[in-house]
């Protein structure tokens, strides 16, 4: 099941990221997002730390693969949100 | 000055009062200088790895992303007077062509890392003549080979010493050492002028964040090697002020940076950014703060010409051979001045995120995947130049629905996965059946323009295509999956609504048929089975001369969506 929060998150990363062709029911949320599993890269790790900021009000760690390691998959993405959110 | 070049071996000693390498904090690690010596002792593990690998080539393939690690295993190869290679990439592909140049070290799939630390060996054994050799995306398509002798890099080094010197600041890297730019700024730079060079490279914004922090605590003087990708995503919501106090210069270089993202980052980190213009094969060619205006002033001692193509003449000590060199690059002299202007790129060879990506090598790559007949791709101007690809598919092979084609777009990007990093695959596919072209048989800009349409307008379809049929015309349509019409129609299946695809065959038929068309009302048209987001289908408009009705036909690979006829006013113009 997804949660309304996880499907925020994946209309987020759809608009933020321009994922034309993708729909969220095609996001796993237990599969990883980056290389393998919806493929996103390098350059969309810094614009969805970017959208999170915008929208969440939330400030990654300063040790920047610690941080990473929330963006492993959607469920990850959530627990994160969930726990830091301030808007 | 305090500048050496690198043929005086800075490596081996230097002043006390700079540390060769800072340890910036890490989780709940302070932050740590680290003794020359034991640089050093880095350095002579690896001298202990080459010489129990030497197999007489003299040739060693590195690949290391840690700085402290690449540049002791670098020194390690000059001390030896051997040829250092190193590849842009770790990709399978990558390593798979370059494997017969040189023994492969550090992170490469098989490949050994130095060991236990030991004390390094200084010989007289001369300095290879080759500093290094990299690769870099020719514009044929085909990997470069590029090297850099230490004669050019010397030029370069003291070029920058002189006009932005550094002694005493810690040079934050945002960049991979593998390529010129980062190698050049954030590791020889710290040798040769005593400045410090950090043990990780930075590689989010939180990191730099914290790490001017600590510079500004330790009062140390900081300078960032960036590139726009970073540069264009500082979070406004980071209190940069105390660290920026730290800031001496931040550095971009790869592709130009936006005003507004300058803007921002001067703003941000109190700061202005210098860019640097140059590529791999030619070094450093100018540089400018947008600030002081758009255009590019000439390092001291490059000297430049524009020729009546536009295209840049360069006659540099930073080249390998003395003389003037025409450039790929097109500009724009000022008048009465050496500053010019940047036009682009008069081969075909695209920035993504700051690397450079040779179209040719990528459309053949594309054009080498099963089922692909012929395709090209093209950076669009959105978002980092993202890359789009059109691809002309076999008949079988053409993708009827979304789910056909979420499947096959994974397919084709994880094939051409082993060759391309993944910031370079292409994210905007159009797969066609036939190749979509002008009058004049050329896929040309208004063609372009129409493929990718529905990015910037969502009530629009995903055009792929359209022929000329007795009495009208074929066009062949997706259903863009963020098209703004399927919003709120059934929760958890959208489909596209009757009206959307009256709308869209209104507007279609206003550009294929002579003469003003306007729709006057339905006429038995039935839908007789949804169209769903991803949905391809062909769209038959017909319209018999002299008569006021416009003959509607949708077919995609679930059979008939919508069949029937369209009333029209404005015939008074169709006789």
């Amino acid at each position: 099941m997804t949660t309304p929060l996880e499907h925020e998150l994946k209309e987020m990363i759809i608009e933020s990221l321009e994922l034309e062709d993708v729909t969220p029911e095609d996001i796993d949320p237990e599969e990883p997002l980056f290389v393998e599993g919806l493929g996103l890269d390098s350059i969309d790790a810094l614009e969805l730390g970017l959208a999170l900021q915008k929208r969440y009000g939330i400030t990654l760690e300063s040790d920047g693969e610690a941080s990473r390691e929330h963006f492993a998959n959607l469920k990850s993405l959530a627990a994160l949100v969930e726990a830091r959110r301030v808007k | 000055m305090s500048f050496r070049e690198l043929r005086a071996r800075p490596w081996r000693d230097r002043s006390n009062e700079t540390p060769l390498v800072w340890c910036p904090p890490h989780g709940d690690a302070p932050g740590r200088e680290l003794a020359l010596s034991a640089w050093h002792r880095r350095v002579g593990a690896w001298q202990a790895l080459l010489a129990s690998l030497d197999d007489g080539r003299g040739a060693w393939l590195l690949f290391e992303p840690d700085p402290v690690e690449f540049s002791a295993a670098l020194v390690a190869i000059w001390e030896r007077g051997e040829a250092a290679i190193l590849p842009a990439d770790n990709q399978p592909e990558t390593v798979r062509r370059l494997a017969e140049q040189g023994v492969a070290l550090g992170e490469i799939p098989g490949a050994p890392r130095a060991g236990a630390d030991r004390a390094p060996q200084w010989s007289d054994r001369p300095l290879p003549e080759i500093a290094v050799t990299l690769f870099t995306s020719g514009s044929t398509g085909a990997p470069q080979r590029l090297v850099k002798t230490f004669a050019q890099l010397d030029a370069e080094l003291a070029t920058q010493a002189a006009l932005w010197p550094q002694a005493g600041c810690r040079v934050i890297s945002q960049v991979s050492h593998q390529h010129i730019y980062g190698l050049f700024f954030a590791l020889m730079r710290p040798l040769c002028e005593d400045a410090t060079l950090v043990a990780d490279t930075c590689r989010y914004p939180e990191t730099l964040n914290a790490w001017l922090d600590a510079c500004a605590r330790d009062t140390k003087p900081a300078v960032v090697i960036s590139a726009p990708p970073a540069l264009s995503r500082l979070p406004e919501t980071l209190a940069w002020q105390p660290g920026a106090r730290s800031l001496r210069h931040v550095y971009s270089s790869g592709a130009p940076l936006a005003r507004a993202d300058s803007d921002r980052a001067r703003a941000l980190l109190a700061t202005p950014v210098h860019e640097v213009y140059g590529s791999s094969e030619t070094g450093g060619i100018g540089w400018r703060i947008q600030q002081q205006g758009e255009a590019w002033t000439p390092l001291p001692g490059v000297h430049i010409e524009c020729d009546e193509a536009q295209r840049l003449w360069l006659d540099s000590p930073h080249l390998a051979t003395g003389g003037w060199q025409r450039q790929a690059d097109r500009i724009q002299r000022l008048p009465d001045s050496n500053d010019f202007l940047l036009l682009g790129r008069a081969d075909p060879v695209a920035k993504i995120g700051g690397k450079r990506l040779s179209l040719a090598a990528m459309d053949r790559a594309l054009g080498a995947l099963d089922g692909v007949e012929r395709a090209m791709s093209l950076p669009l101007q959105r978002r980092e130049l993202r890359l789009a690809a059109v691809v002309a598919l076999s008949p079988q092979c053409v993708p009827q629905h979304h789910a056909e084609h979420r499947a096959l777009v994974r397919d084709l990007r994880r094939q051409l996965a082993a060759e391309f990093e993944p910031a370079l695959l292409p994210r905007y596919w159009r797969f066609v059946s036939t190749w979509p072209t002008n009058a004049q048989g050329k896929l040309d800009a208004a063609i372009r323009q129409r493929l990718f349409a529905d990015l910037d307008d969502r009530r629009v379809p995903r055009w792929l295509g359209e022929e000329a049929v007795a009495d009208g015309f074929r066009v062949t349509l997706e259903v863009p999956e963020r098209c703004q019409f399927l919003d709120g129609h059934f929760d958890g299946q959208p489909v596209l609504p009757g009206v959307a695809l009256v709308h869209w065959a209104m507007t279609l038929a206003a550009r294929l048929f002579a003469g003003p068309i306007t729709f006057a009302g339905l006429e038995r048209l039935r839908f007789t089975s949804p169209l769903l987001p991803g949905d391809r289908f062909t769209m038959t408009l017909t319209r018999r001369s002299g008569t006021p009705k416009l003959h509607l036909r949708c077919e995609g690979g679930r059979g008939e969506h919508a069949s029937g006829r369209l009333a029209l006013t404005g015939e008074a113009h169709d006789t």
